[in-house]
């Protein structure tokens, strides 16, 4: 075995393990972990329904924010 | 008849008792009402979700929704995010299981205007974002309302984010650390084998580098933690274990890369991670206790009103606690929590100051009485004084100092850990003079550094890393197995050192509930009366009744009363079949008209039908089992016991007595328990305070180590260092024995290690340690030092029982 091999095998491990690591840090920085059991929840309660839903509250929310800036933008006189 | 679950709720109840509606049956309108609201919703697969868990039932709520759309509720909890919608955080009341979060997110997503809504299963807690245009917040607490939960705010900027940083610091701190250190493990092993069995130089070169990148972050990133505490430490002149690890594990990183520059000796990289991995996830358990106190004390915070009713030229006015001025006149309705101190000027009525006092029993105020903030006002409309502003109320200023107590101890721990600072000083002064030694007499400066250092990496891990964790851990262990839970390993040398003990009179060495030590029956009657009436009845006496009759009584069934009236600090009546029902104190049956007047130092209770007494109940608070034989074996081991009550006098007096506590202070309000202690730590005692409820938790947060007890309010425990689980008094006598016995242990540890490190550091600062001799000596070592805390298992708690 030549220490090249060596080498190698070490850099791609740590690597590879470094990837995964800074995964799982992006994911405990944006806070999903904070509730562990909705973690759970989440896949128990998975159907179109909730699927629907979470469109309908997307949708909601971009229609209430395009309400906001029309009501904020004031045309000129 | 056969007991039904409601359809609603599940809980059980007799069939002739429910509403019965098709095929459901409910147990309340409340739940009847959520039932049909599900339902015409398209809710109800809520129920398949619910499985078999009880909720809550459904009760109507307090009618006080217009203070949520009030100006000075919506600048202290709502937020206004930069898109113009309004952000609110909640404590939602009643969810029991995931169906209750899936069931509240639903609801709130189907309601006009909600534009996010996320609920924490965990801690209850939820985010809510509307736009103010569509929908009001007073609306939004009616619909979690309607579907049978409850909400108040709370306002995370106080403390929970600052302690969710925290956590998550740590959190990735320690991810970091793991990584390295679980990689840096399998190169060790190639390592030693190679140590052992030849391996090329190039092989090893590659191996120590791969380990100096893996160890890096770990000692730079996840161990800053430590060299900030070093730093602090500097500052104040103390050593402290962050000295030590810090130290220890820094001069490791220099030698290894010496060591691996210069192709001389061995590496050291998995000491240095191991020492901050151990040690950072010692940490870590700490932190996470801090974030469940956060949690009970926003949900205090939470259920205190913002506004206040003032009275100005006769008329109602709704002002913001904060702008309450001294010498308003305050209207208190039924229900309502008092915020701000003053003196009763009209009316009269019962407070509960059982947040305050811990005593359960009603308190009776009339004019000119002194109304305290944290009371309840139970049964009439009154008008008092402001006294006091909102800032300088007993109210805020428990919070704030629980608040402050919460963020403040560890430091206060940290600093304890003496015995291991004079040995980290010592070291590193023997290190330092060594090296100065081999360079001013050798001349050499590279053989001067790697004897010095030797001596500190022979030193470090073993005989520090292990005599005090292992002494604590065997203690804890076995604390743990008598049902007292140490919350940190450094309590255990803490209490060791004390020499006062103040205990709590109600719920600490009394049991906290009335319970009957004698009755006399009058006449014949039915058993069942009483217990319908005592059942309708919230009242301590009439609970202490209850279990009474329910001890006694094998089969009791269930009767419907009617016209139930609850007269607070009195009693109650109500009407069966054309008998009338009492049951009260002997003032409630004079008031009406029936002859009562027996003395007893013990609480009454009559029960009387139709004017006449058939019943007499004797009701005490009971001492707990064992109490008196606790306190003499703690008094024995020279410490000072004390009692600190809210209770008057008298009654502190008699319980006392009875446990043989000579020194009692009575009538204290939460704050002076707490400057009892501050002045006792003066004079130089280490006290050691035992509590149950809110009105304890400052003093508990003052004292050095704070011991709760197993049913304690969540405050309470959550700011004590100890849990007593089965609440008994002789665990306090056996939690005194663990830890001096756990002391003299890590004492015996530190003496035994710096003995071996008296042999072996000789010899390296002689120069002759080979990576061998450093293996061999820390084994050895490792394994006197954890043979002797083992020994600690064999320490008798049974003292007490022997002697009684």
């Amino acid at each position: 075995m030549s220490e090249n091999i060596v080498i190698l095998m070490l850099g791609v491990s740590t690597f590879l393990g470094a990837i995964g690591l800074i995964a799982l840090l992006w994911g405990v920085r944006t806070g999903q972990f904070d509730d562990q059991s909705k973690f759970i929840d989440a896949a128990r309660y998975d159907n179109e329904e909730e699927l629907r839903d979470a469109v309908m509250m997307e949708e909601k929310k971009k229609k209430a924010l395009k309400k906001k800036r029309e009501k904020s933008y004031k045309p000129a006189d | 008849m056969a007991d039904v679950a409601c359809t609603h709720c599940n809980l059980t109840f007799s069939e002739d008792v429910m509403i019965v509606e098709d095929e459901n049956y409910f147990c309340c309108k409340g739940c009847q009402g959520v039932y049909h609201l599900l339902n015409a919703e398209g809710l109800d697969t809520f129920y398949d979700k619910l499985g078999d868990t009880t909720l809550q039932p459904a009760t109507p709520q307090v009618d006080d929704l217009e203070k949520f759309d009030l100006e000075g509720f919506k600048k202290k909890y709502i937020k206004i995010n930069n898109d113009g919608l309004y952000e609110i955080n909640l404590i939602i009341e009643g969810i029991h299981c995931s169906a209750c979060v899936w069931l509240n997110e639903k609801v709130l997503h189907k309601t006009d205007g909600i534009i996010e809504a996320s609920i924490n299963y965990t801690n209850n807690k939820a985010k809510v974002v509307w736009d103010s245009d569509v929908i009001k917040l007073s609306k939004i607490i009616e619909t979690i309302r309607s579907i049978g939960y409850n909400a108040y705010p709370y306002d995370p900027s106080l403390q929970e984010e600052r302690a969710v940083k925290n956590r998550k610091a740590y959190y990735t701190r320690i991810l970091v650390a793991v990584f390295g250190s679980m990689n840096i493990m399998w190169i060790a092993i190639a390592q030693y084998s190679g140590y052992f069995t030849g391996m090329k130089q190039g092989f090893k070169e590659i191996l120590n580098v791969a380990e100096f990148i893996l160890a890096t972050p770990v000692l730079f990133y996840s161990g800053w933690i430590f060299f900030r505490g070093a730093y602090y430490g500097f500052k104040n002149h103390i050593a402290n274990m962050d000295t030590l690890v810090s130290s220890g594990a820094l001069l490791a990183y220099i030698y290894s890369i010496y060591a691996m520059t210069t192709q001389t000796g061995e590496v050291y990289f998995d000491s240095v991670v191991m020492i901050i991995t151990f040690v950072l996830v010692g940490k870590y358990l700490e932190v996470l206790s801090k974030k469940h106190a956060v949690d009970t004390l926003d949900s205090i915070m939470g259920s205190t009103p913002t506004e206040v009713t003032v009275i100005e030229d006769n008329a109602k006015s709704l002002i913001s606690i904060e702008s309450v001025q001294i010498s308003d006149i305050i209207e208190l309705k039924p229900g309502e929590k008092v915020v701000i101190d003053g003196a009763l000027v009209s009316g009269e009525g019962s407070f509960d100051e059982s947040s305050l006092t811990g005593e359960n029993e009603p308190v009776l105020k009339k004019e000119s009485d002194e109304i305290l903030s944290g009371s309840i006002c139970l049964d009439s409309v009154i008008r008092y004084k402001a006294t006091k502003d909102a800032s300088g109320s007993l109210l805020h200023s428990i919070v704030s100092l629980l608040e402050e107590s919460i963020t403040k101890k560890p430091y206060i721990e940290k600093l304890a850990d003496r015995v291991s600072g004079y040995f980290s000083t010592i070291i590193l002064l023997i290190a330092v003079a060594t090296f100065v030694f081999w360079w001013s007499y050798g001349g050499v400066f590279e053989t001067a550094l790697i004897i010095g250092i030797s001596v500190i990496v022979i030193a470090c891990p073993c005989a520090l890393g292990l005599a005090t964790p292992m002494a604590t851990l065997i203690g804890i262990a076995m604390a743990a197995k008598n049902n007292i839970l140490f919350k940190e390993a450094g309590y255990l040398e803490t209490m060791a050192k004390s020499d006062l003990l103040a205990l709590d009179k109600t719920g600490t060495i009394t049991e906290g509930k009335p319970s009957v030590v004698e009755q006399k029956s009058y006449q014949a009657y039915d058993t069942n009366l009483l217990y319908a009436l005592v059942e309708t009845s919230n009242h301590p006496v009439s609970k202490g009744v209850k279990a009474y009759l329910e001890k006694r009584n094998e089969k009791l069934g269930k009767i419907n009363l009617k016209e139930i009236k609850t007269i607070q600090a009195k009693g109650v009546s109500a009407k069966q079949n054309n008998q009338t029902l009492l049951g009260g104190n002997a003032l409630f049956m004079r008031e009406n008209g029936i002859s009562c007047d027996e003395e007893s130092e013990h609480t009454l209770f009559y029960f009387a039908i139709d004017g006449e007494v058939v019943h007499k109940f004797e009701l005490s608070d009971t001492i707990r089992e064992g109490a008196k034989e606790a306190i003499a074996h703690i008094k024995a081991l020279g410490v000072e016991v004390v009692m600190l009550t809210g209770d008057h006098e008298k009654s502190a007096k008699r319980v006392a007595n009875e446990v043989g506590i000579t020194e009692i202070h009575s009538r204290l309000l939460p704050a002076d328990k707490a400057s009892f202690i501050e002045a006792k730590q003066k004079e130089g005692k280490v006290a050691v305070m035992v509590g149950d409820g809110i009105n304890d938790a400052i003093a508990l947060a003052q004292s050095n180590i704070a011991i709760a007890m197993g049913n304690g309010t969540d405050v309470a425990i959550s700011v004590s260092d100890v849990v007593l689980m089965d609440e008994q008094p002789k665990s306090i006598y056996k939690a005194y024995i663990l830890s001096k016995r756990s002391y003299r242990a890590i004492k015996e540890n530190l003496g035994l290690s710096l003995l071996y490190n008296s042999i072996t550091i000789p010899l390296a600062v002689m120069g002759y340690v080979t990576p061998l001799v450093a293996a061999l000596s820390m084994s050895l070592s490792s394994l006197i030092v954890v043979g002797n805390s083992m020994r600690i298992k064999r320490v008798k708690l049974s003292k007490s029982k022997d002697k009684s």
